[in-house]
C-alpha cells in the first residue's frame, strides 16, 4: 500500500490508551470478528505478565493490550497454541510489532499457521526489561502509562534494542493497526492494513475517512532520531564482536546456559543442535585439544554456540530483546545479535518480518547469491 | 584421627603446589580446576594438562561457572584419573550423577575443601568479586559467613565436602594463608601423594567448630525456608510463586541432577493438541500459553528435588528471580527425609524412586 493511501479510523480516547484499545477488542468480539484473543494480562501476583488467549469476554477488562513488559515473546505464545494440529479457531493477536514480524518469520518456518489469526499492532514506545520491571512493578506500571500519555516513543527507560528499534510502527504484514501520536492527545487511529483488516472494520461498521499524513510524518521523524541511536550503539557493539579476540572477551562471562536460545522466538527447534549428542565433544578429544594448548576451558564450544546461533537464526532475528532480559550474566546478546542479523539481512537483501510470502533466504536456492561476498571477505582481510 | 599433608604455603598455593607434582610425576592426566582469565573477575573451570599453566589456577575461588559436577559427568573412561578440585556441593551432585550412570567416579582423583560459599552472578558481573576476595578470606578463616556470598550458601550446612578422597581445611581454618592443611580420606589419596616432599600428620576436623558453624547455616536454612508459603496456600500460592516464570527452562539447564539430554516437559509429550487447548479454553474462558508454567515446575520437582544438593545455580539464572533454589531445597528435603535419603552421600545407596518395595508409604494420604 502507498503511503499517501493509508487512511483509518479516527476513535476518541475513552480514558487511556489501554482502555480504548480494550473497547475496540470488545467490539471486534460483539461483532463477531473472531472466537478468541491473544493478548497479555498480569499474573495474580501482579508482578509480570503472561499471554492468554482468552474467550469469555469479561476477562478481557482484566488484560492489557500494552503490556510495559515482554516477558515472553508474542510469537512463541502463538506457536505454541498451533504446535500440535490446527485449529479452526478465529484468533484476534494483539501483540507489539517486533512479535507480529516473529510471527511471520515462525510461519515462514512451518510454526504458525496465519489463516485464522489477525495480527493488531500499535505503535510500541518500547518495552522494559524484565530486570526494571521486577524491581518495583507499581513504579513500572506508573512510569508507562507516563509514557503513552506524552509518546515521544525516545524514552531511555526502554530496553537497549527498543530504543533503537525503527519497526515500531505500521509493518506491511499486520492486519490492523492502532496509531497514535503526541500532536492528537485526543484521538487514536485503527488502520486497516489489509484484506482482513478491511473486513473487520466492515464488521465494526467504521469508516475510515481519516488522513494520516501528519501522524507518518511523526512516526517518521521519530523513525530517523531511532535509526541514528542504532547507528550508534552498533559503532560500539561492532568493537565487541568483530574478531575472535572481542568475541572471546565479551562472552567471557558465559556459562552456557543457552537460555538466549529458549527465550528466542526464531530459535524453534525442540533441540538445539548444540545441546544434542552430536555437538558432544568426545573425552578423547578434550584431552587431545587440552593437550595441544596446555588447557582448555570450560563450557566448551561457547564462541562456537553463539556463532553457530546466528548462523541459524540471524536472517529471521526480529531484535525484540529476549535474550537480553534471558541471560543471567547481563550479556548485551540482543545487540550483538541485532547488529549482526542487520548486516546479515542486508547481505540477502531480505527483511526479517516484513512480507508473509518472502521466502527465507537460506530456504530457497539462487544460482547468483551473496555476490558481495568476495568484496566482504576482501574487507575482512584488508 | 586421620592423615593431614600439611604444606608450608597459603592453603590455594600449597594445593597448587600438590596439583603440579601430580601432574609432573604424570600420576594424574591433567587438573581439573577454576583458572582466572585475562578479564577481571572471570574464572572457569579448566582441564589443565600443562604444569606451567597452573600459575593461573584459582582451585578455591568461591565462584560457581557451572557446577562442576555436570562437567566432570562428561568424561567417559579415562586411562589416567584425572584431579578435580570441586566444591562440596558439586561432589555430591556429581555423586548424584554416578548414581544415574553419568559419571564414573575411578576417572577422578577428587579434592574438595570446608566450603565458605560462593559469590552470586551478580557481583562477578559487576566485577565486584576481585576486591572483595581479601574479606572473603578473612571471613572464612574465621568462620564467619562472609556478606556477599550467595544466600543459598549461607544455608547450606553441607559445607564439609562427602565422598572427596582429599579435604583440605579453610573454613574456620586461621592459618589459610601460611598452611595448607589437606586430609587424606581414601587409600587412593594415600598412593597419590607417595613421594611428595611434605610433612604428614595425624589430625582432624574441629568438630565443636563445625557444629557452631551448621547450627548457625541451619538457623539461616529454615529462615529462608519460612520465607516459602507455598506449602499453605495449595494452588494459587504456587501460581503466585511461579505466575511470572517464563518457561524458559533455565533452571532446569543448569541443574546437575537435570541431566536428560531432552526435558520431558520440552518433549512433544506436554504439546497439547489444539482441540485439546480449545476445550479448556471452552471450559475456563481463558487460557495462559505457553502452557503449563505451574506443572512443569512441579514435575520437576517430583523428577529430582530428592536429589537436590541445593548449589543454587538455578536461582542465580532465573531471569524473574524466583528463589528456585529454596523452594527446591525445602521441598526436596522433606521428600528425601521419607525416603531417609541423603543426597550425594553414598554412591552405593539406590536413588528412592528406581528401587521398589513391597510396603512403601502404607499411610500416604492417611494424615
Amino acid at each position: 500500500m502507498k503511503k499517501s493511501q493509508i487512511k483509518g479510523a479516527k476513535i476518541s480516547l475513552n480514558k487511556n490508551l489501554k482502555e480504548t484499545i480494550v473497547s475496540i477488542l470488545k467490539k471486534m468480539f460483539q461483532n463477531d470478528c473472531c472466537d478468541a484473543i491473544l493478548m497479555p494480562m498480569q499474573v495474580p501476583a501482579k508482578d509480570s505478565y503472561a499471554w492468554v488467549l482468552i474467550k469469555d469476554k469479561k476477562l478481557i477488562d482484566d488484560a492489557n493490550p500494552i503490556a510495559p513488559v515482554m516477558p515472553v515473546q508474542g510469537a512463541k505464545a502463538l506457536s505454541n497454541f498451533s504446535r500440535k494440529g490446527e485449529s479452526k479457531l478465529k484468533i484476534l493477536a494483539v501483540m507489539k510489532p517486533c512479535e507480529i514480524r516473529a510471527v511471520v518469520e515462525l510461519s515462514k518456518l512451518n510454526q504458525i499457521n496465519l489463516e485464522n489469526i489477525t495480527l493488531i499492532s500499535y505503535d510500541c514506545p518500547g518495552a522494559l526489561s524484565i530486570k526494571n520491571y521486577r524491581e518495583d512493578p507499581d513504579k513500572a506500571e506508573k512510569k508507562f502509562t507516563d509514557m503513552l500519555k506524552k509518546p515521544e516513543f525516545l524514552d531511555n527507560y526502554v530496553k537497549s534494542v527498543c530504543k533503537n528499534c525503527d519497526n515500531f510502527s505500521l509493518l506491511p504484514v499486520c492486519d490492523l493497526h492502532v496509531g497514535y501520536y503526541k500532536s492528537d492527545k485526543n484521538n487514536v487511529f485503527l488502520i486497516p492494513n489489509s484484506k482482513r483488516g478491511k473486513q473487520n472494520l466492515e464488521k465494526l461498521n467504521m469508516k475510515t475517512p481519516q488522513d494520516l499524513s501528519e501522524w507518518m510524518q511523526d512516526i517518521e521523524e521519530i523513525r530517523k532520531k531511532r535509526v541514528k541511536n542504532k547507528q550508534e550503539r552498533f559503532k560500539q557493539i561492532k568493537n565487541m564482536v568483530e574478531g575472535f579476540d572481542s568475541l572471546r572477551d565479551t562472552f567471557t562471562h558465559c556459562i552456557g546456559c543457552h537460555n538466549c536460545r529458549s527465550a528466542c522466538p526464531i530459535c524453534y527447534c525442540r533441540q538445539c543442535y548444540f545441546d544434542s549428542e552430536s555437538a558432544k565433544t568426545e573425552t578423547d578429544m578434550m584431552l587431545l585439544n587440552a593437550e595441544k594448548r596446555g588447557a582448555i576451558t570450560f563450557p566448551l564450544d561457547r564462541i562456537i554456540f553463539q556463532v553457530g546461533r546466528m548462523s541459524h537464526m540471524s536472517l529471521s532475528c526480529v531484535s525484540c530483546g529476549l535474550c537480553t532480559d534471558a541471560c543471567p550474566v547481563s550479556i548485551p546478546v540482543a545487540d550483538i545479535f541485532s547488529y549482526v542479523a542487520e548486516n546479515t539481512q542486508k547481505q540477502f537483501g531480505y527483511k526479517s518480518g516484513n512480507d508473509k510470502t518472502e521466502q527465507i533466504p537460506l530456504k530457497t536456492f539462487q544460482l547468483q547469491e551473496v555476490g558481495g561476498i568476495k568484496e566482504l571477505v576482501k574487507d575482512a582481510e584488508g | 584421627m586421620d592423615q593431614v599433608l600439611i604444606v608450608k604455603n597459603s592453603a590455594e598455593k600449597g594445593l597448587i603446589e600438590f596439583l603440579k607434582f601430580l601432574l609432573e610425576k604424570d600420576r594424574v592426566s591433567g587438573v581439573f580446576t577454576l583458572i582466572k582469565t585475562k578479564k577481571q573477575d572471570d574464572y572457569d573451570y579448566a582441564l589443565i594438562t600443562e604444569p606451567e599453566l597452573l600459575k593461573d589456577a584459582f582451585p578455591l575461588h568461591p565462584f560457581l561457572p557451572v557446577n562442576a559436577g555436570k562437567i566432570l559427568s562428561n568424561f567417559t573412561d579415562l586411562k589416567k584419573p584425572v584431579v578435580a578440585v570441586i566444591k562440596p556441593c558439586e561432589l555430591r551432585s556429581f555423586i548424584e550423577l554416578v548414581k544415574r550412570t553419568q559419571g564414573n567416579l575411578e576417572n577422578f582423583l577428587l579434592i574438595s575443601f570446608t566450603c565458605g560459599g560462593a559469590f552470586t552472578f551478580s557481583d562477578t558481573v559487576e566485577n565486584k568479586t576481585d576486591t572483595l576476595l581479601s574479606d572473603y578470606w578473612t571471613a572464612v578463616s574465621n568462620a564467619n559467613d562472609f556478606k556477599n556470598i550467595r544466600s543459598t550458601c549461607k544455608a547450606c550446612d553441607n559445607f564439609i565436602p562427602m565422598n572427596a578422597d582429599i579435604t583440605v581445611s579453610l573454613f574456620g581454618n586461621k592459618n589459610i594463608d601460611s598452611s595448607c592443611k589437606m586430609f587424606l580420606n581414601s587409600e587412593k589419596a594415600k598412593t597419590m601423594v607417595k613421594g611428595f616432599d611434605t610433612e604428614i600428620l595425624e589430625d582432624q576436623l574441629d568438630k565443636t567448630q563445625i557444629e557452631k558453624i551448621s547450627k548457625r547455616r541451619t538457623e539461616y536454612k529454615e529462615k529462608l525456608f519460612n520465607e516459602i508459603k507455598i506449602q499453605d496456600t495449595g494452588l494459587d500460592g504456587l501460581i503466585d510463586e511461579f505466575g511470572k516464570c517464563i518457561g524458559c527452562h533455565a533452571c532446569s539447564r543448569v541443574c546437575p541432577i537435570c541431566y536428560c539430554v531432552l526435558c520431558d516437559f520440552e518433549s512433544s509429550t506436554y504439546d497439547d493438541s489444539s482441540s485439546m487447548l480449545e476445550s479448556e479454553l471452552n471450559r475456563k474462558g481463558g487460557v495462559r500459553l505457553p502452557t503449563d508454567t505451574v506443572l512443569y515446575q512441579i514435575g520437576r520437582l517430583s523428577h529430582m528435588s530428592f536429589s537436590c544438593i541445593g548449589c543454587g545455580q538455578c536461582t542465580e539464572v532465573c531471569p524473574v528471580n524466583i528463589p528456585v533454589s529454596v523452594i527446591f531445597r525445602k521441598i526436596g528435603e522433606k521428600v528425601a527425609k521419607i525416603f531417609d535419603y541423603i543426597p550425594g552421600k553414598d554412591v552405593a545407596e539406590q536413588i528412592p524412586v528406581t528401587i521398589f518395595k513391597e510396603e512403601e508409604f502404607t499411610t500416604l494420604g492417611e494424615d
